[in-house]
Parts: C-alpha cells; sequence; structure tokens
C-alpha cells in the first residue's frame, strides 16, 4: 500500500520535491532562530541551548514519525465524499488501519532522518545523560506516537461523523506546534491545559525532560495512563462513529 | 468602482457562509502568537533587555505583526493559479473587468473581515494576559506606519498574484506556494524582529522586499527608527513595488499568449 | 453588417513529440514544432438580427472562430470586426455588449444567491437599474426560476444552475450571443427549453446569434442560415433550403409492407433501398417521386406509404464526402 503511495507522490515529483524542500527550510529557520537568541542568552527557561536543540528535535521526530506512518489521513476526506470509504468498510482490512496507515510517503524520510541525527547530536553534547533517562525517553516516544494515533484516530472519526476533518487536522498541527518548544515556557493556566487536558506537553515534552532527569516517576506513570485512556477512548469512539456511519449511509 | 466594491462586498459575504472554516483559521492565527509570544516572555523577564529590546516593545512588536500580518497577509489571491488551470480566466477576459483589480478587491473583502476578528482576537488577549504594550502617540509614526503598511499590502498583493499566474505554465501551483508561506515568515519578521541577525545579514535581508511586509511598519509603529531610515524604508518600498507591478505585467501579458494559444 | 470576417486565420504551434525516451530527452533540447491551421482564411458576414449555425466535426474551427470574434483569441490573420470594434482589443464598449456562453464555463459565485452575482454583472455592465429590473424579471420568468433567485447556487440542481447562468450571461441584453455548443450534456426537454428560449429571444430582442452544435435538432429548428466548416474551411455558406435543395435534390420514401416479398423483386423498383421488414425506405430523385411511387402502388402490398425530407444529417455527410 505504502509502495503504490509513494508511486503516486513520486509521479508528481516537482511538487513533492517542493514540499520536502519546503519542510527541511522551516526546520532549518527555525533552528537558526534558537542559534541566534541562545547566543546572546545562554539559556531559555533555564535550558541550555543543547537542551533546547534537543526538545526541538525531539518534536520533529516524533511530528514527523507520526506524518510518516499517518500521511493517508489527509486524503480521508476524499475518500469519504468520493465513496471509496465504503469499499474500506467492506474489505478484510480494518478501515481504521487503511484509513490511517495507508500512505506512508517515503519523502518523510529525510526529515526524519535530520531529526535522528539532532536527536543523537544533542544528546551526546549534553552533560549528565543516564542509561534510565534514555530508556524513559525510548518508552515516552512510544507513548507520543500512541498519543499522536488517538488524536489522528479522534480527527478520523470526526470525519466519519461530520466530513468536517480539514479544520480539526489543522488544529491538531498548530496545537503541536506549540510543543516546539520546552511547555515550561508556557504561564498557567495554558501549561496545564497543554499538559493534561490536550497532552501535547507529554507527547513533546516529557520523553526529553525524563532524558534529562527531570521527570518524577509519577509523572512518568500519569503519562502512560494517559496515552493508553487517550488511545482506549479514541478507538471507541471511532467505533461509534463508524457504526453510526454505516445504519446512516444509503 | 462600484463593480469592485461589490466584488469586495460579495468577498465579504463569502466568508459568513463558511463561518466555520474562517473562525477555525482565525483560532489557529490565535495559537501561532501565543506561542511567540510565551516564548519571548521567557526570554525577556520584566526589566530585563535583549538585542535591544526590553519586554514591553518586543510583546508590542509580536502582537503588532499579528495585526499587520491581517492587513497585509490575508489573501485570497493564490486561487488566480486554479482560475487559469481550470479556464474560469476566460470568463474575465470576456467581460468589462479589470483582472488585476477584481482579485485586488476579493483581497479587500477578505482583509476587512481578517482584521476586524484580529482586533477582536488581540483585544481579548490583551484582558487575559495583560501585556505590557507599547502605544505610539505621535502621529506623525503613525501616519507613517500607514503609508508602509499601504505598500506592503501591495506588495504581497503582486506576489501572491505571480504565484497564481504560474497557472499558465504548470499546473503545480500549491507546491511554490508552501515554499514562498515558509520563507515569507522567515524574511518577514513574523518569527522574530529582523535586526536581532548579526549585521551583517540583517543588511542583506534591507534590500529584500519581505522586510517590509511585517518588519518595517511595526519598526515606524515603536519608534525604533531615525526618520532617514524611515525614508529609505519607504523609498525602497516603493521601488519594490514598481519592480513587481512591472513584472507582474510582464508575466501576465506572456502568460495570455500562452493560454490564448492553448485556445482554452 | 454587425460581424464581418475577412480572411480570417488561426494558426497553433503543437509541439510534436515522439514517443519513448528518446523522444522525451529530443523534446527537451530541441523541441520540433508542428504548426496547425485550425481556421484557415474564411470569410463571412452576418446582418443583425440573424441567427447563424455553425457546423462542423470536432475540430473543424467553428469554437475558434468563435473565439475571435469574441476576442478571446488574437487571429494569425485576416480582419475581424463585431459591431464595428476590433474584438481582440478587448475594449469595455465591445465587451458591455456581446456574450459567449460556453458549456463548461461557470460565473456564478457558488455559495451566494444566483443574484448576487447577476447584481454584480449589472455593476460590471453598467446596467441602469430600470433595464437590469427588466431583463431579470423577464429572463427568470421564462426560464421559471424566479422563485429560485435568493437560493445559494451550490442548493440549485444542475438544470436550475445552467439556467442560472443564461441568466448571468445575458442579463446586459447583449446584441451579439455567442453560444458554443448550447444543448451539449442536456436532456431532450432541456435541449427544447433551450431551443424555445434562443429562438424568442432573437426574436424579441434582435439580438444577432452564432451558435456552434453538433446536434441536427438545433440547426433544424433555430437556424435558417447555415455555415459549414471542415478542417478550418468554410465549405458552404447560405440558406438550410438552399443547402438541402443542392445536395439533396431527393426524397425518402418509406414504405410499410403487408406481407414479405422477394429482395430481387424490389431490387427492380428502385436503386437506394434499405429494407427491414416490414420497412422500406427508397432514396428517390425529386422528379421520379410522383412515378416511383406509382409503380410502388402497383407491385407492392402497401400498409403504409410516406413521403420524406431526407435527414440533414445525411446531407450534411454528403456535402462533406463530396469535399474530400
Amino acid at each position: 500500500m505504502s509502495a503504490r503511495s509513494t508511486q503516486i507522490a513520486l509521479s508528481s515529483r516537482f511538487s513533492a520535491v517542493i514540499f520536502v524542500i519546503g519542510k527541511l527550510l522551516r526546520f532549518a529557520f527555525f533552528f537558526f532562530f534558537l542559534v541566534i537568541v541562545i547566543s546572546k542568552t545562554n539559556t531559555i527557561a533555564g535550558y541550555s541551548f543543547w537542551q533546547v536543540i534537543f526538545f526541538f528535535a525531539t518534536f520533529n521526530l516524533i511530528d514527523t514519525a507520526a506524518q510518516l506512518f499517518m500521511r493517508e489521513v489527509y486524503r480521508f476526506r476524499s475518500y469519504v465524499v468520493s465513496g471509496e470509504f465504503d469499499y474500506f468498510l467492506s474489505k478484510p482490512l480494518s478501515p481504521l488501519f487503511r484509513t490511517l496507515l495507508g500512505g506512508s510517503d517515503i519523502l518523510d524520510l529525510p526529515m526524519l532522518f535530520l531529526s535522528i541525527a539532532f536527536v543523537v547530536v544533542a544528546v551526546v553534547q549534553m552533560e549528565a545523560v543516564s542509561f534510565v533517562g534514555v530508556l524513559l525517553y525510548l518508552v515516552l516516544i512510544v507513548n507520543a506516537f500512541l498519543i499522536g494515533l488517538s488524536f489522528h484516530i479522534m480527527v478520523v472519526a470526526l470525519g466519519v461523523l461530520t466530513t468536517e476533518i480539514d479544520n480539526a487536522l489543522w488544529m491538531y498541527r498548530d496545537l503541536t506546534q506549540m510543543g516546539r518548544l520546552p511547555i515550561d515556557i508556557y504561564r498557567q493556566p495554558l501549561q496545564g491545559i497543554l499538559t493534561f487536558a490536550i497532552p501535547v506537553g507529554i507527547m513533546m515534552t516529557f520523553p526529553s525532560k525524563a532524558l534529562m532527569g527531570l521527570l518524577s516517576i509519577q509523572s512518568v506513570v500519569i503519562a502512560l495512563l494517559i496515552g493508553i485512556i487517550l488511545f482506549y477512548g479514541s478507538f471507541k469512539f471511532w467505533q461509534h462513529a463508524i457504526k453510526h456511519y454505516s445504519s446512516a449511509s444509503s | 468602482m462600484n463593480k469592485y466594491f461589490s466584488v469586495a462586498r460579495l468577498t465579504w459575504d463569502e466568508t459568513f457562509v463558511y463561518r466555520l472554516n474562517f473562525v477555525m483559521w482565525r483560532v489557529r492565527a490565535v495559537l501561532q502568537i501565543l506561542t511567540l509570544y510565551f516564548l519571548w516572555l521567557a526570554l525577556i523577564p520584566t526589566g530585563a533587555s535583549l538585542f535591544g529590546y526590553d519586554q514591553s516593545s518586543m510583546l508590542t512588536y509580536i502582537l503588532g505583526t499579528s495585526l499587520i500580518s491581517s492587513i497585509v497577509l490575508s489573501s485570497r489571491s493564490y486561487a488566480v493559479g486554479d482560475e487559469i488551470n481550470s479556464g474560469n480566466l476566460s470568463n474575465f477576459l470576456l467581460r468589462p473587468i479589470n483582472y488585476f483589480l477584481y482579485w485586488f478587491a476579493r483581497d479587500v473583502g477578505d482583509k476587512a473581515m481578517n482584521i476586524i476578528f484580529s482586533i477582536i482576537e488581540l483585544t481579548v488577549l490583551f484582558v487575559i494576559l495583560k501585556p505590557p504594550l507599547f502605544i505610539q502617540t505621535e502621529s506623525f509614526y503613525l501616519l507613517l506606519t500607514f503609508v508602509a503598511i499601504v505598500f506592503a499590502l501591495i506588495m504581497y498583493f503582486f506576489f501572491n498574484f505571480l504565484l497564481g499566474l504560474i497557472g499558465f505554465w504548470s499546473p503545480e501551483v500549491w507546491a511554490p506556494r508552501f515554499i514562498f508561506i515558509i520563507l515569507l515568515n522567515f524574511f518577514a519578521g513574523g518569527l522574530f524582529p529582523l535586526d536581532i541577525l548579526p549585521k551583517f545579514i540583517f543588511s542583506v535581508f534591507q534590500s529584500l522586499p519581505f522586510t517590509y511586509l511585517l518588519y518595517f511598519p511595526i519598526k515606524i509603529y515603536l519608534g525604533q527608527l531615525t526618520i532617514i531610515e524611515i525614508f529609505t524604508g519607504i523609498m525602497i518600498s516603493l521601488v519594490w513595488t514598481l519592480v513587481l507591478y512591472i513584472i507582474v505585467q510582464y508575466v501576465w501579458r506572456k502568460g495570455l499568449l500562452v493560454y490564448t494559444a492553448q485556445g482554452r | 453588417m454587425v460581424i464581418s470576417v475577412s480572411h480570417l486565420s488561426k494558426y497553433y504551434q503543437v509541439h510534436k513529440k515522439e514517443p519513448g525516451l528518446v523522444g522525451s530527452i529530443k523534446s527537451l533540447v530541441a523541441r520540433q514544432y508542428e504548426k496547425v491551421k485550425a481556421v484557415d482564411d474564411i470569410s463571412f458576414s452576418i446582418t443583425e438580427g440573424e441567427l447563424v449555425g455553425f457546423i462542423g466535426p470536432n475540430g473543424a474551427g467553428k469554437t475558434t472562430t468563435l473565439k475571435c470574434l469574441s476576442g478571446l483569441l488574437y487571429p494569425s490573420g485576416g480582419e475581424i470586426s463585431v459591431l464595428r470594434f476590433t474584438p481582440w482589443e478587448r475594449k469595455y464598449e465591445f465587451l458591455t455588449q456581446i456574450a459567449f456562453v460556453m458549456g463548461q464555463r461557470n460565473q456564478l459565485w457558488w455559495d451566494l444567491p444566483a443574484l448576487e452575482t447577476f447584481l454584480l454583472n449589472k455593476e460590471i455592465y453598467e446596467i441602469p437599474t430600470k433595464r437590469f429590473n427588466e431583463a431579470l424579471s423577464e429572463l427568470s420568468t421564462f426560464l421559471k426560476v424566479d422563485s429560485l433567485l435568493k437560493t445559494p447556487v451550490r442548493k440549485l440542481s444542475l438544470g436550475e444552475r445552467m439556467k442560472m447562468e443564461l441568466i448571468a450571461n445575458l442579463i446586459h441584453s447583449p446584441k451579439v450571443l455567442f453560444l458554443d455548443e448550447p444543448t451539449l450534456g442536456l436532456d431532450v426537454v432541456m435541449q427544447q427549453n433551450l431551443r424555445d428560449f434562443i429562438r424568442e429571444y432573437n426574436k424579441r430582442h434582435h439580438a444577432t446569434i452564432i451558435l456552434t452544435s453538433h446536434y441536427m435538432k438545433d440547426v433544424e429548428s433555430l437556424c435558417k442560415r447555415v455555415v459549414i466548416i471542415n478542417l478550418g474551411k468554410i465549405i458552404f455558406d447560405g440558406l438550410l433550403d438552399t443547402l438541402v435543395k443542392q445536395h439533396a435534390p431527393y426524397k425518402l420514401i418509406r414504405v410499410i409492407l403487408k406481407r414479405n416479398v422477394e429482395e430481387n423483386i424490389l431490387r427492380t423498383l428502385g436503386r437506394d433501398i434499405k429494407f427491414q421488414y416490414p420497412e422500406l425506405i427508397f432514396n428517390v430523385p425529386n422528379e421520379k417521386i410522383s412515378e416511383t411511387v406509382a409503380k410502388l402502388l402497383q407491385q407492392l402490398p402497401i400498409e403504409d406509404i410516406t413521403i420524406q425530407d431526407p435527414a440533414i444529417e445525411d446531407i450534411i455527410r454528403e456535402v462533406f464526402n463530396s469535399e474530400q
């Protein structure tokens, strides 16, 4: 499935390449901005240069990985409108699986590799990194991916119910963008909202903090719990949406 | 002139039909400001100063560019590309209406709605966040800010229109636009005030047109430019506006030849 | 002369690409261009109030001609004058008096009521309010959409939308109307309605109308005069009646038999015969009609007999064939 969609992307190679260049530029510009700022201030919200870079690189890693696997969501609306979605429902492959993971884009790989590279470089440059920290980091990255997946599932379920998906998707992107930097910079109550109500903080900031040894065990547990609950809830929501759709469509 | 006013009014009406989309669009704009606002708040605590900005002037910069953005950067003209590709352009060639002015009028309609919302949002944010804002009182600076914004408006219109004209030669209209937005955000000073850049880089920026879309007007407002700097800036804006105008006319004519040759 | 065209030519440069990889590389380096003569030295003129049909196969040059007449295309050679203007100069005074209706184009604002588009056109064409209201009322009542004027366009059915498009195109009471395949894609009822409308419009407003079509019914029911174009050249320009007389000096005699008859007997009665029991169709030259009818009545067991004009399609096909 992903091979086929990669093919299609490659056939419109010009615009595909342009999009990749655009994303790399966006990354480069923000990185450049961080460099300029830190060169004067030496710290942002108490974090050192490489720590901030680490936060940013981790964000990119999670964001790109999510996009890489869940590209198909962006085509979802056209499937519902055209009726092709009905085919998904009748095929043996789980329609949720097809909707989310059917369209990996090989062009997201450069970004992914770049993010991983920066993550590694930043970790090497930072001091006091423990084995436990790295372990927690990886666990929370997976958790972040789970949360991202849950968001996408909810968005798709919403799309099934209302066909209004684009706005929800953009909201998701904008909210997660706020995790480019450690959410410590946000004042309360915004910080609280971003951590618990809309778990951007758990997704983007917690993994990095865990690596730096700044996260309490309770927080890790809470993070995992929220991830699981969110996933379960989104899945239920999806099932509800499908039931509603199947009984309503003619 | 009535016809263009009608076009603006109809565009305004259209945004009402797409209420939900429009509101979502504004929500997104607010979220984007919030990130930058809090970042700078963290970087410049009360009483501190960084790159020559104290807290109030930096926060005014961030919120100010947001407002100016809704005036300068809201636009519908990107749709020119689709119109050319679909052949709908022919409808306009057959009627006594100027295509440039038509799209400019559409932009104005769009901007009107965006400005109103932006003012409402900023007012709400002001009440909630209570940022220390710098209020310009010299009418001289306010007037010049306005002049700079007008030039910025026109320049951006030409940019967008040019991007749309790509439609004469290629069905790929969206990819170039994507890159353009990313470049613009950086080069126009939407992310950070451009004068925090190293001197050499900044001087290059000053000869580019993008700087005059957001950075320049807000700097005039903040009263941080000398008369000479303001005057030079406005001259450069004027030159770029004319250059863009000439380029747009040229590309339009060339494109029209291609369009009519293909007999669409 | 409202419209006069003199030695009009329109050539396109089309680049040729050879198939395969070698061809692709070649086309990148040195493009080969081929000149396509869409319209090749045609001349004609049309007086005020005429309703003329342009007929021809696809790619004959009909649409290109209309586009040259309306100013959309710049001619490669020759001269055009419409309402004493040169179309490609696209002067505003010219554009306010013409209308070009082509199938897939839409000028209606999708999310707003059609009335808003009409009001916008009122401003664009600078139509005085009184004339606008009269035109609107006349058009919307005739097309039976007057109750739908305030409904958003996206909520209308396809047929209703087409009617609104038509109103938008005519609200400024153009003196010259170019219709490019107006009935294409419509159902039979709509086609008839549209034809009636065009006929009425021509009569009432004395508007000059050129219509292209490859539906014979359109041409038959609307046009007294036809211009036949093929491969960019005019091969006939005159009254439809003349066309019929010149190229079809024959009629069809249609016979319904009571019982079957052997083929060789039938062959003695006439040359061009189509036989599918119980129907028999003879092509008979006009001079020989009475004598053939008499012979048939004598020799065949006839249930019913009628004399018909030949189909216009066939006539026109013959005109093309005779050109080849």
